[in-house]
């Protein structure tokens, strides 16, 4: 066995939000030693940690907007968001679920807190990921997938040690339910006390785990409280995690994309004159159209 | 130099021709403010005492008529410079109020900061010179389009004169700059990618 060994252990930062219905804790590219070359292919990571959301007759979320050159994939572990694009994607997710949405050339969407969900009003908890795009597929055409829960392959660990949702990746020779552009995998282990569970990825992969629900313990040496984010060093293979009580926690490594980055608002590209294009194309309405 | 003010000094001495020596000169001149999202930095009534250069950030001159309606007078991104002219060069009341659209730092250039300017640095005269015939010119661009230009006319002069604002400002904000409704705004947008989305 090869560590892989812990370089970082991040509390949440202050929350913000970010329209009304999002109250995020950034950890990329905000956070400490977290920018967007260190966890690339992970651009951006915004955590709405466990948050009630009172009734109300009209949904919370974010307007309509832009983004050229990545994905957006938004985890939901509470509570339930309707989502629309301009390519036509569209459609709501609710616990378990994800949406895995490639903006590619040009999408706008809006976001919202599905209907039924804002008039009752509940607890809310979700992660959204930004996953970056190699350039040549940059300017592809955008895609949606809305994955259930009940698509997303469950491996079983043994010992009755809890199970691993495969979103993206491979775990335990498991392919995962989304498909990616580059080396990507995104997971969810959810553990039951004392449950362990063991992972491998490539030493060169940037890899983090984010603890969703109770603690973990890493490597059998370091413990994980919730809403903390872990970043390993890219020196080993294999880390552990052992649940000191039921704890859920979202996996994530990659290969680095290792291209430049040209980042302004929701747009991330190679060079500062595609980012430039990009915001004309926008204004220009080659995006296409969406009402608010 | 104060390093936060990387963009001011850039102005002065690279787009003003200032040397360095005369940009110290200037530092008795103006003070540097940060606000938050919502500050109110001048409201009507009140003298303007500054010429405000947007450092980071975004800044709004703008009037409220009798029925309670906001109308945008011009926007002042990173590297612009806003002021209410009238109450800072003739000391009347504003007509105006500025309020902060992004966290902003902002340099606040104090009303003798042309004058003391001018006279330590023959660049920045000239410099003042021309960017005064320019705002002149760029407010006879915006009168004319405002009496005679189509919805889509006024908005794709904005988008070139503002290429990144529709991203960083609601449409309502926009519309009201262009004098035009939100919705006929909609409707231009929807026209636009009628034409050009493939």
């Amino acid at each position: 066995m090869n560590t892989k060994n812990i370089e970082l252990l991040a509390p949440p930062r202050e929350p913000h939000f970010v329209g009304d219905g999002f109250r995020v804790h950034n950890f990329i590219p905000s956070g400490f030693r977290m920018d967007m070359k260190r966890m690339d292919p992970f651009i951006m990571l915004d955590y709405n940690s466990k948050f009630y959301f009172p009734p109300t007759d009209k949904p919370r979320g974010v307007g309509v907007h832009p983004h050229r050159g990545f994905e957006t994939v938004t985890i939901a572990y509470k509570g339930r968001v309707a989502h629309h694009d301009s390519s036509g994607g569209g459609g709501v997710i609710g616990e378990g679920d994800v949406q895995w949405m490639t903006a590619a050339s040009g999408v706008l969407h809006k976001e919202y807190h599905e209907e039924t969900f804002s008039k009752e009003g509940g607890e809310f908890q979700m992660v959204q990921l930004w996953v970056n795009l190699p350039a040549k597929y940059k300017m592809s055409k955008p895609k949606y997938q809305g994955i259930s829960n009940n698509e997303i392959p469950k491996v079983e660990l043994s010992d009755k040690a809890g199970i691993v949702e495969v979103i993206a990746g491979e775990y335990q020779s498991n392919q995962g339910a989304a498909s990616t552009f580059s080396p990507v995998n995104v997971m969810n282990a959810k553990l039951n006390m004392d449950g362990k569970a063991a992972f491998s990825f490539p030493s060169h992969y940037n890899t983090g785990i984010l603890v969703i629900e109770g603690s973990v313990r890493i490597n059998g040496e370091e413990n994980a409280p919730t809403n903390h984010f872990v970043l390993f060093e890219n020196n080993g293979n294999d880390f552990t995690l052992q649940a000191n009580e039921n704890a859920t926690v979202l996996i994530l490594s990659g290969e680095p994309l290792n291209e430049p980055i040209a980042a302004q608002g929701p747009f991330v590209m190679n060079t500062h004159q595609e980012i430039v294009q990009a915001i004309e194309d926008y204004n220009m309405g080659r995006f296409g159209h969406l009402e608010d | 130099m104060n390093d936060r003010l990387d963009n001011f000094h850039k102005y002065l001495t690279q787009k003003a021709g200032v040397k360095e020596e005369d940009y110290n000169a200037f530092l008795p001149y103006f003070s540097v403010k940060n606000y938050q999202k919502g500050d109110i930095i001048l409201s009507k009534g009140s003298i303007c005492n500054h010429i405000f250069f947007v450092e980071k950030g975004l800044l709004r001159l703008f009037s409220i008529d009798q029925n309670g309606t906001e109308h945008i007078i011009q926007f002042a991104p990173e590297n612009w410079l806003l002021s209410e002219r009238e109450s800072l060069y003739f000391g009347t009341p504003s007509d105006f109020h500025i309020d902060v659209l992004e966290e902003s730092i902002v340099v606040m250039l104090m009303q003798d900061f042309i004058p003391k300017a001018s006279s330590i640095s023959p660049e920045f005269r000239n410099h003042n010179e021309f960017i005064l015939q320019n705002h002149i010119r760029q407010l006879q661009q915006r009168v004319n389009l405002l009496i005679s230009a189509s919805a889509e006319a006024r908005y794709l002069h904005f988008i070139k004169m503002y290429p990144d604002l529709t991203l960083r400002i609601p449409q309502w904000m926009i519309a009201s700059y262009l004098g035009i409704t939100p919705e006929s705004l909609s409707r231009v947008r929807k026209g636009l990618a009628e034409k050009n989305f493939k």
